[in-house]
């Protein structure tokens, strides 16, 4: 892409104000998407999207400016405007870079890139076929391919000079089940940071296109769940994003820095139950929110959040890190060139605990049994989250009874992490692509079955 | 390789490979400034610049994007949206246009907004901090403080002779502070967005996010059950871009809208009214034409609770024998066409804020919704949504209400408007803009308690 002396050039460039601290951050990014409607290919398409985005700290402030025009000149003019609205105080100092080989521990086997489009169309049609063979009642598949391969460089007055290859994989799956006028939808979308051979390895797409159906056919099926307080007991998997939510975010240092959180100095303290361990892994091969490197070019690490219920460690970006006199986690990621990176969430579980799955339903009071879970969002400063339930059932009597639709999850992070009193054994991880200040980037949720003694429920 | 040569090789090519193409090329520029306790935080500015590619084959199109325009990319193109449009297989016909006899005037470019320097725009961000820090002694700490600006410019040009160009700017910027009692604690931002500096009230902005901070504080759930429902406008905006997904006829000719074949009929209450206008002088998502260069116009889409039309393009009008609306989409030069629809909003009534409360009476005014992106489904209607709001009693607004939900159906909404009010407020614009009067519901199930 680019060379050591003009990085340096750039480098130097961004510095000449006075700012402390400079970083280069290109990148070159293919992308293939792919979508068949009703059994019919309806779209595919290509883009490239190349740029560099240039950072300056002064102290605490930061300058970022970003750029498609990646010659030499075009980021010494994008490093000229960054350093324009810097006022530093810095003294001038040299800048050599070292190239850093990073191990890389994500193989490929296949480029997405590379496959042909009629392989891709033919794993699209057999998704369609899958879902459309569970049940009569549905009518309408939605499936989709999506995959990228980014290319990036990262170079820092620190000296670094170093790079990474990133490439991801993932299908769409969004089934519609009719009946006499009523309608509803089940989704899966497994993906991998893998080439295209993650669907026939890690991947089973035309399993996740038959559960999408289920799920779609048997909420069509399904009353409204009623609303109040209730035991809520959440199946492993997706479930996960209860904690991404309600206590993942609010441990981000962009949050804590500033005292924006519930959980800013309370290290060393019991945020949450006993049985509650969780951990924000980068590391583990081919994950769909690992990396080998962070977007500011620190290894990625494996890191305890919370140790039976104690907090542990917070998820720590380079400038958070100087807010927070702590070093960085490898945490620091953006969607792309043209965001600044912030501390955010990799692959983040609560760890497997030692309750057994069938006694967790079975000593449940009456209430939800939450199978299969949507999105959700939260407020980091009062802790407040919400979430979707794609699949619930009653469970009465120790039983799990009849299905219901509508159902959302709301509480504070705090309230809930004590509240939950059962940890299951099996832990599961999904795909998610999670949205804040620096952009979407994809991350897994995970969880074994857990239950929560008591929160409020949505519905009619 | 400078633009218009490169536009100009890239359409060369494509016609010599016996096809009509289509290039979509944006330009633009950004800049944004946050700030906190007084100091410039982070200053973002950003120039950039892109093309989208499309061809037509054998009535399927095919796309393909770049952001370096270089003879390597000139290559990827051509190959890749013909490759692309080869693997299409859609039964449905797709079209390129030639281009409308003529557009309307708009003029949504101010250079005022690429004049105000940097300096005086951190400034303003300062400033909004400041006030939002003097206006109530529990609002100690701001979140979050920032003013953006950005221009856009977007031509569209093809081989059948389509040339047309349209560009925008925008100033805003948001305040979102934290209120703090005693143990209570909550949050309340607003944002402000506009293409006329002079009318950046900052003082108003601040207070309003105070407000809303501050007004919340001591919120607690209210029992659980059916309740008759004030949703104030910028919820109502809110709920209405979640699920404007509806009015699509590409939705509803797949049956992912149950509004399929509704046209001419009662689909909401008689008194609601909802307008489609690319048209609006002060919007930057108003454009004289559309994704797929149309000539655009402003038209109800909901006239007293009757549905007139679906939001059509080329592809879809032609599968349903009518005429497009003008509403085809392409959310960036990458994207390809869709359908959305541009400033769509309720049309208010002359019945103020006052005059709704006393309507509703008994009941709860809701303020704050979240989990849109998960607790909504746009294909079945169904919500069910985290809230915020006040309890009413009387015609007066009463105490804080927090973790509730609020539940229901979109399409059974539409019919239990009771009223409209005289308020209307657009929310952030983007590919659409959306906006509301606040709407007097009939009953919404809640649950708290």
């Amino acid at each position: 892409m680019l060379t050591k002396s003009t990085a340096e050039s750039v480098l130097r460039e961004a510095l000449r104000t006075g700012g402390d601290f400079a970083e280069l951050f290109c990148e070159d990014r293919r992308s293939g998407g792919m979508s068949l409607v009703d059994g019919h290919v309806e779209t595919a398409s290509t883009v490239r999207r190349h740029g560099a985005g240039i950072r300056v700290y002064s102290g605490l402030n930061s300058v970022y400016v970003h750029t498609n025009d990646t010659s030499p000149s075009g980021l010494i003019a994008s490093a000229r405007k960054a350093a324009d609205a810097v006022r530093g105080s810095a003294t001038p100092f040299d800048i050599h870079l070292t190239r850093a080989l990073q191990k890389n521990i994500h193989y490929i086997r296949e480029m997405p890139m590379d496959v042909e489009g009629a392989r891709k169309a033919k794993l699209l049609r057999d998704c369609d076929l899958a879902a459309k063979a569970v049940s009569p009642e549905i009518s309408q598949v939605r499936a989709s391919l999506t995959h990228w391969n980014s290319d990036v460089l990262i170079a820092n007055s620190e000296g670094l000079f170093t790079g990474d290859t990133r490439v991801y994989s993932r299908v769409y799956i969004n089934a519609v089940a009719s009946k006499d006028g009523d309608s509803q939808s089940g989704r899966e979308a497994p993906g991998a940071m893998m080439g295209f051979e993650v669907f026939s390895t890690k991947a089973d797409p035309e399993e996740s296109a038959r559960v999408a159906a289920q799920r779609a056919v048997t909420m069509l099926h399904a009353d409204a769940c009623p609303a109040g307080r209730m035991p809520v007991v959440i199946d492993g998997g997706f479930g996960g994003v209860i904690f991404h939510e309600a206590c993942g975010h609010s441990l981000e240092a962009a949050a804590v820095a500033f005292g924006n959180s519930e959980f800013t100095g309370k290290l060393g303290q019991a945020i949450a139950a006993p049985c509650v361990t969780a951990i924000d892994d980068g590391t583990i091969a081919n994950e769909w929110g690992s990396l080998n490197i962070d977007d500011e070019g620190n290894p990625t690490t494996r890191l305890v959040l919370i140790e039976n219920g104690i907090l542990k460690n917070y998820m720590v970006d380079r400038l958070n890190g100087r807010r927070m006199g702590t070093p960085s986690t490898g945490s620091g990621r953006r969607q792309d060139y043209t965001y600044a990176p912030t501390s955010r969430m990799r692959n983040t579980y609560i760890a497997a605990g030692s309750d057994d799955e069938a006694e967790i339903i079975a000593s449940c009071p009456d209430g939800l049994y939450a199978k299969s879970m949507g999105g959700g969002s939260v407020n980091p400063v009062t802790g407040e989250f919400n979430f979707a339930v794609d699949e619930g059932y009653l469970i009465r009597n120790g039983k799990i009874d009849v299905p219901v639709r509508g159902a959302s999850l709301i509480g504070r992070g705090s309230e809930i992490l004590m509240k939950i009193d059962r940890v299951g054994r099996n832990m599961r991880m999904a795909q998610g692509m999670c949205g804040a200040s620096s952009g979407s980037v994809p991350v897994n949720v995970g969880q074994p079955m857990i239950r929560v003694t008591d929160i409020t429920v949505g519905g009619r | 390789m400078d633009s218009k040569t490169f536009i100009n090789e890239l359409l060369r090519r494509g016609a010599d490979r016996g096809v009509a193409s289509e290039v979509c090329y944006e330009t633009g520029s950004s800049f944004e400034a946050e700030v906190k306790n007084g100091e410039l935080l982070q200053y973002n500015v950003s120039d950039s610049a892109g093309l989208g590619f499309r061809v037509l084959k054998d009535g399927h199109t095919g796309t393909a994007s770049t952001q370096i325009l270089d003879d390597e990319a000139l290559t990827q193109l051509v190959d890749g949206a013909l490759e692309n449009a080869a693997l299409v297989e859609s039964k449905d016909e797709q079209f390129m246009f030639p281009g409308s006899e003529s557009y309307p005037e708009l003029n949504l470019y101010n250079p005022e907004i690429e004049a105000i320097p940097a300096a005086d725009k951190i400034d303003m961000a300062m400033k909004l901090e400041k006030l939002a820090l003097s206006i109530d002694p529990r609002v100690k700490q701001v979140e979050g403080c920032s003013v953006f600006s950005s221009s856009e410019e977007r031509r569209m040009t093809n081989t059948l002779g389509l040339d047309v160009t349209t560009k925008a700017s925008l100033l805003g910027g948001y305040v979102s502070v934290v209120a703090r009692d005693g143990e209570q604690v909550n949050t309340g931002t607003k944002i402000f967005f506009t293409m006329n500096p002079a009318e950046v009230d900052l003082e108003a902005v601040a207070k309003a996010a105070v407000s809303e901070a501050v007004g919340g504080l001591g919120g607690a759930p209210v029992e659980s059950g059916k309740y008759r429902v004030l949703l104030r406008r910028d919820v109502a905006g809110v709920m209405l871009s979640t699920f404007a997904g509806i009015f699509s006829a590409d939705n509803a000719q797949r049956g992912l809208s149950r509004l399929k074949g509704k046209e001419g009929e009662a689909i909401a209450a008689d008194c609601v009214t909802i307008m489609d206008d690319p048209l609006r002088p002060d919007s930057p998502s108003s454009a004289p034409f559309d994704g797929e260069g149309v000539a655009t116009w402003a038209k109800p889409i909901v006239e007293n609770g009757r549905l007139n039309t679906l939001l059509h393009n080329l592809k879809t009008a032609k599968k349903q024998g009518v005429t497009t609306t003008a509403n085809a989409c392409r959310s960036s030069y990458a994207a390809p066409v869709g359908i959305a629809p541009t400033n769509f909003f309720f049309v208010p009534s002359e019945q103020d804020f006052d005059a709704l409360l006393s309507e509703l009476g008994d009941g709860l005014l809701i303020t704050d919704l979240q989990g849109m992106h998960a607790g909504a489904n746009a294909i079945t209607g169904d919500f069910s949504l985290a809230a915020k709001g006040f309890t009413v009693e009387g015609g007066k607004i009463g105490r804080a209400v927090s973790q509730i939900t609020v539940a229901g159906n979109y399409y059974q909404l539409l019919k239990d408007i009771e009223a409209v009010g005289a308020d209307l407020e657009f929310r952030v614009p983007g590919t659409s803009c959306f906006g509301s009067p606040s709407l007097l519901i009939k009953d919404l199930s809640v649950a708290g308690k």
